[in-house]
């Protein structure tokens, strides 16, 4: 059989590896990464998972990929030594940063340190003003001594940003020349290329970051892709982006800072693939694993997406407000909510006396009580197994033991005794509670955004995602919950299912009355003809690739701009009346208001969006054992005040062909369905389990 | 099951959760669970404000803040935001309770600006929304926005040079902008009058009112879920809580007195007549007392604060030394109070104008993280910059279209008693964040021709202050008026425990070989073509200099920070420029040199540089 396609997602700890057929036959495999050259395991389990379904190399047609290299050079600060070109006067516009800390009262606080150390920063004196016109003109032998300077400190790539360019790149073109001239091999990377959009500090930090990642990105790439062809000779390597969209190795080595957020991608770009199973385009992904839990949000069939994000400053502890921890990127990147909460959080009292769960985490060493390999701190997982949740014996298949006299004990003594409750009222709390902050994350995505979740369905996944998904639901008010199959895999069967994607952005700001409607076609055409010729060299070009285009505009005098879907064609008086009427109507949505007609709308940022649409992935047909072979066909499990304990059916996904009534738990070999009483079951056609909370 | 977020009343029923007990059998988690969506609707109020605003001081200094207070305007959460606002919110809201009392129905939302009726300055507007289940008041939803402009003698209505109040611009006592949901058009109509952009305003004013909203829905959610006994159970116990967490916290700190004095350079009408600040801690126990008796009568330039703006910045410097996780509310203000006598530039009265008492928070800040250091020397830091630098240039375009820029710029954080001040930060009152070059240059009629670090400004120090920036302005229209108000100009940020104070911020016109010293603070006409400089001042080192790690020395030396003279002079580093690298013996010999010339053995706790005459005789600083 061939058309076989491969889904690799790279996690820091583990690599998971899928493979498809055009059947739907299902292969998987979940090996340890290897961190000095992650090509290796990839190839690898590529090649035992190949084998043992005895597979020819020739017969794999694709290989999707989620990786983290991007973002771990960044995290890990092992990107390249870069040197960066600003304009005389700016020398700092990279360290300076835009001032904001992401704690208020924290004394201890340490930015994060710059990518280019100031001595590596140099500055030229020309000057571009705001409208695009030379003010001062570059001097050649100045830039030419200013790139010597660079090379002689050994950099090996160069980042150029200077200030206005992305209105007029004559400058930065030419500092570009010379690097190229001087030296060949040094990366070198332009702000009009990599982000053609206004504010210096935003457009700075994007090209530093694209640069400094470049060379390592290029060379894993090269590698992974060397390495494909011997063994796969016929697969095409496709890269997942932060966007949630695909693209070529090749485009991915030349703009990475496109793949930073290439990870978590994959499991929303999945849970879209399922809608029409579902018969709904309107959800919300949640994804909780071992430390952290992340929400995304689906509207009528697109992917929610923001416009800029910041790369290591940790994971959201309640407020989006409070920015600044992190390298920020501005690129359209998926709109992915985090918190610190996972079956491995920490549950505690604080000094108030009140509990706390997370956002610490007992890790994968020493992981929770329960697993018996050191921890001594409850978790949610420890929590998890008191309340009879998860099996009190083992974990994956038999892979992992289970000490839950452990688990209870750590609960009663550390939680439960010092405050006066029983232990699984104090496990049951810990449940809640870590329920409660996993909803902040849900709400950033939605109701901050002016989406009510009710109505919409819960997509949930990850190795804990279905222990939580109906009580997530309960708590928003949410009615179904989908449990994908192999939901500790879905993320890497969701790169499967991506399109390629190329997310193409121009700044130009103008009053949307009076706008120059001959200069604003033209600059639109332009970015759609690029977005084109991209796509054309991912293997879809003409009819295969389709342009949309859309328009982020505000209120004059806002600085954040609201994007809306603008219409094929030439923009001429009625579409541009109707754009503005969009746009009022997108900020009544999201505010709760819109201003009166006479307020001016201003047009800032045109984008396009070019679309590679890929065949459709056959559903997986994963083998589904009944629950009933191993375990107990009943266990106590503890529900709350309202239902107390209750004896809940331990089933496999198999059973639950006909809809059952909870409670239930349904145990598979990565994930553990909890089905709460007054919640219902059952198998979709396409074998995720349908949780009706009613 | 029942939902995670349940109802709080008679099932829950179990025993205790420290002090989560008492409410008619309240859910021992249901504390936490309400804990976390209040705080999330006061942090969603500020996202809704932040997002649709219109002002770049909204947007992008954060000069706003979001609250939930209880029906009785005891705060119980804040939207983290701006330091310089926390208990600001229910001195605010007592004075609307003060006029209105029970006299307050479902739909009514009230307005206020007033400093001398519970405000702060006419700038900062404060819109309060009662929220009712059924007949009763349960909640206010509280924000408080700096507006561009509220008219006045100047635009942005932050002048430092007005006099009186009168000249500051509108001032709104507490009034019923919505009475019963119906608009107050007379109100409305006066403001539109009186303001200088009243789309701005009007804009900012719906961006305040979408968040009272917004906290109102999901406020009655709330008592939806958790019932109306359970809410007013939990709303106290918040409280409760924080003041816990506070006390405790407060315990481990050594009790003590110290008192601290810094100066203001002067009010920008006494032109050199320095402004005293001086504050007494006293920490007994699980309390905290702050007296800023001492300090200075109000002064007639517009810097003078009232009492809630006093209380903030004190907080700050004290919420600065606790640990974490402690909720801004009533409950912290039970543990820490603060006094100020009336008629003090930090309890100002009628007539007293304080458009621009930013600065004096600022300031007051430096004063109580000075008075902390005396009392916890291992955990406070030095001078920063001292606040926030006030620029506005504003005028008629020559379709006498009109134009206001106002720009709030700060950066640099004090040396730390365990690593080097910050830079290109803001600072710890404010959180606010810069305005972009290219955005402003679109907008105004403005060219930034420089945004960078200034070397060699820094206070030395083991670990060293943070170096400041300068910001260029080169102004394009034909007349504008340029406004600035700015500090320690005169009076150095104070070094630390042998630290070196930083160099003095600075105002210059058309700098180059002509270019003309201004002072902090000044109101000045200002014509096309020309250059307004402004430089931060340097940040206060913490210890002693000759200590500094080489190396740090060396990487400052190469990035530029400091030159040759200070490598040598101040740290007493020799380095070899070829090699890039410290020569160690020249280094030892060089330290050795300058121990033996300096003036103290056993390092000062404060060092200030050369000051003015003060003329007060108060004593120098020091516990």
């Amino acid at each position: 059989m061939s058309g076989w396609r491969i889904g690799v997602d790279i996690g820091g700890t583990f690599t998971d590896i899928v493979l498809l057929g055009a059947d739907g036959t299902v292969a998987t495999r979940k090996i340890s990464s290897s961190v000095d050259d992650y090509a290796r395991a990839i190839m690898e389990g590529i090649a035992s998972l190949v084998a043992e379904h005895a597979i020819d190399g020739a017969e794999i047609a694709e290989i999707t990929h989620g990786t983290t290299v991007a973002s771990n050079a960044l995290l890990e600060r092992k990107g390249a030594r870069t040197g960066l070109i600003g304009t005389q006067g700016f020398r700092d516009i990279l360290e300076i940063r835009n001032l904001r800390m992401p704690r208020l009262y924290d004394l201890a606080w340490e930015k994060p340190p710059p990518l280019v150390e100031r001595y590596l920063r140099q500055v030229v004196d020309e000057r571009i003003d705001a409208r695009g016109n030379v003010q001062t003109a570059l001097d050649a032998d100045e830039a030419r001594a200013v790139v010597d300077r660079l090379l002689a400190e050994g950099v090996e790539a160069i980042a150029v940003c200077l200030i206005n360019a992305f209105n007029n790149p004559v400058h930065e073109r030419a500092l570009e020349a010379i690097v190229r001239e001087k030296a060949p091999d040094c990366t070198v990377c332009i702000s009009y290329d990599v982000l053609p959009e206004i504010k210096e500090y935003e457009r700075t930090s994007t090209t530093v970051i694209n640069t400094y990642i470049s060379p390592i990105v290029r060379t894993y790439l090269e590698r992974l892709r060397q390495a494909i062809l011997e063994r796969c000779p016929d697969a095409h390597l496709l890269i997942m982006q932060s966007n949630g969209g695909l693209t070529s190795a090749d485009e991915a080595a030349r703009r990475p800072v496109n793949i930073v957020e290439s990870g978590p991608a994959g499991g929303v770009v999945g849970a879209l693939a399922m809608a029409g199973d579902i018969g709904q385009d309107d959800l919300v992904t949640f994804d909780m694993g071992g430390t952290t839990a992340k929400a995304a949000l689906i509207e009528g069939g697109v992917i929610s997406r923001s416009a800029e994000f910041q790369v290591g400053g940790g994971i959201l502890t309640g407020s989006r407000l409070l920015t600044g921890a992190g390298y920020l990127v501005r690129m359209p990147a998926i709109d992915l909510a985090e918190v610190g909460a996972g079956g491995g959080s920490l549950i505690a009292i604080d000094a108030g006396g009140s509990m706390q769960v997370g956002p610490e985490s007992a890790g994968a060493e020493p992981g929770p009580v329960c697993y018996d390999m050191g921890g001594t701190a409850p978790t949610i997982t420890d929590a998890n197994v008191a309340l009879g949740y998860l099996n009190p014996d083992y974990l994956v298949g038999g892979a992992l033991p289970i000490d839950a006299a452990k688990a209870i004990a750590a609960l009663r003594t550390q939680i439960a005794e010092p405050l006066g409750v029983s232990v699984e009222e104090a496990a049951y709390g810990a449940h809640r509670i870590v329920a409660s902050n996993m909803i902040r994350a849900i709400r950033a995505v939605s109701t901050e955004r002016g989406r009510d979740p009710r109505g919409y369905t819960l997509v949930a996944f990850g190795g804990n995602g279905p222990v939580f998904g109906a009580a997530m639901a309960q708590a928003l008010d949410i009615r179904r919950v989908v449990v994908p199959q192999a939901p500790g895999l879905f993320s890497s069967f969701g790169l499967l299912t991506a399109d390629v994607e190329h997310h193409l952005s121009r700044t130009f700001r103008e009053l949307l009355r009076g706008i120059d409607k001959a200069a604003l076609n033209e600059r639109w055409n332009a970015l759609a003809e690029d977005a084109r010729q991209r796509l054309a060299a991912d293997g879809y070009g003409g009819e295969a690739g389709q342009i949309e285009r859309h328009a982020s505009l505000h209120y004059q005098g806002q600085t954040y701009e609201l994007t809306v879907p603008v219409p094929d064609g030439p923009l001429d008086d009625a579409a541009l009346a109707a754009l503005e009427e969009a746009f009022h109507a997108e900020h009544e949505l999201t505010y709760g208001h819109r201003a009166g007609p006479e307020e001016p709308v201003e047009l800032v940022t045109l984008r396009v969006l070019g679309r590679g649409r890929r065949p459709t992935a056959p559903p997986p047909k994963i083998g589904h054992g009944a629950g009933g072979a191993q375990a107990p066909a009943t266990r106590r499990a503890y529900f709350g005040p309202e239902h107390g304990w209750c004896e809940a059916a331990v089933i496999g996904r198999a059973d639950l062909a006909e809809r059952r009534e909870g409670p239930l738990i349904v145990e598979e070999y990565d994930a553990t369905c909890v089905v709460p009483p007054g919640v219902s079951a059952a198998l979709n056609d396409a074998g995720c389990i349908v949780l009706d909370v009613g | 099951m029942e939902a995670v977020v349940e109802r709080g009343g008679a099932e829950g029923a179990a025993s205790t959760a420290a002090g989560a007990n008492d409410a008619g059998g309240a859910d021992p988690f249901g504390f936490e669970l309400f804990r976390n969506a209040i705080f999330a609707i006061a942090d969603e109020m500020a996202l809704t404000v932040c997002r649709t605003t219109y002002s770049g001081v909204l947007r992008d200094n954060m000069d706003f803040s979001t609250a939930l207070t209880d029906g009785d305007g005891r705060l119980i959460a804040q939207g983290l935001t701006l330091p310089g606002h926390l208990g600001s919110v229910p001195t605010a809201i007592q004075s609307v309770l003060r006029h209105y009392g029970d006299d307050m129905h479902p739909g009514d939302i009230f307005v206020m600006n007033d400093p001398f009726d519970g405000g702060m300055h006419l700038p900062d507007i404060f819109i309060f929304k009662p929220i009712f289940d059924g007949d009763e008041r349960l909640a206010f939803a509280a924000t408080v926005c700096h507006h561009a402009d509220v008219g006045g003698r100047v635009a942005g209505s932050n002048a430092s040079d007005s006099t009186e109040i009168y000249a500051e611009g509108v001032r709104i006592p507490p009034l019923r902008l919505y009475d019963a949901g119906k608009r107050n058009e007379t109100l409305f109509a006066i403001l539109e009058k009186n303001v200088r952009l009243p789309v701005k305003l009007f804009g900012d004013l719906r961006a305040q009112l979408a968040a009272c909203h917004i906290a109102e829905r999901q406020f009655l959610d709330l008592v939806r879920q958790h019932g109306a006994e359970a809410t007013r159970f939990y709303l106290r116990e918040i409280i409760d809580y924080a003041e816990r967490l506070t006390r405790a916290a407060l315990r481990e700190l050594p009790d003590g007195e110290a008192s601290f004095e810094d100066w203001i350079d002067d009010d920008g009408i006494d032109r050199g007549k320095p402004i005293r600040l001086f504050v007494t801690f006293r920490k007994e126990g699980d309390s905290l007392h702050a007296d800023w008796a001492g300090s200075s009568p109000q002064v007639k330039g517009a810097i003078n604060g009232t009492l809630s703006w006093t209380k903030a910045a004190t907080y700050t410097a004290v919420r600065s030394v606790l640990p974490p996780g402690i909720p801004d509310n009533e409950g912290v203000f039970r543990a820490i109070t603060v006094t100020a006598p009336p008629g003090t530039i930090t309890n100002a009265v009628l007539p007293a104008a304080c458009a621009a008492r930013g600065l004096t928070g600022f300031r007051m800040v430096d004063c109580a993280f000075g008075a902390l250091a005396m009392l916890l020397p291992d955990k406070v830091f030095a001078a920063s910059d001292g606040g926030n630098t006030g620029i506005t240039i504003g005028g008629y375009d020559a379709e006498r279209k009109p134009f206001i820029y106002v720009d709030f710029t700060c950066g640099t954080w004090g040396a730390r008693p365990w690593a080097d001040g910050l830079e290109g930060n803001s600072n710890i009152l404010a959180n606010m964040a810069s305005q972009s070059v290219e955005v402003i240059e679109t907008e105004q009629p403005l060219q930034i021709l420089s945004y960078e670090f200034v070397p060699d400004r820094a206070g030395a120090g083991r670990y060293r202050g943070g170096t400041p920036y300068r910001r260029d302005y080169r102004f394009l229209e034909a007349e504008g008026l340029l406004q600035v108000r700015a500090d320690r100009h005169t009076f150095r940020p104070y070094g630390l425990y042998g630290g070196s104070p930083g160099q003095p911020s600075r105002n210059v016109l058309n700098p180059g070989p002509d270019e003309q010293p201004l002072p902090s603070k000044l109101t000045e006409t200002i014509r096309r073509g020309d250059v307004f400089r402004h430089e931060l001042a340097g940040a206060g080192g913490w210890g002693d200099p000759l200590e500094r790690d080489p190396q740090a020395v060396l990487r400052d030396l190469r990035n530029e920070l400091i030159g040759d003279a200070t490598a040598r002079n101040d740290y007493g580093v020799i380095v070899d420029r070829a090699a890039w690298q410290v020569d160690h013996a020249a280094t030892e010999a060089r330290r050795a040199e300058l121990r033996a010339k300096r003036a103290w053995t056993e390092p000062p706790a404060v060092s200030r540089g050369e000051m003015p005459e003060t003329g007060s005789g108060a004593p120098e600083s020091g516990a």
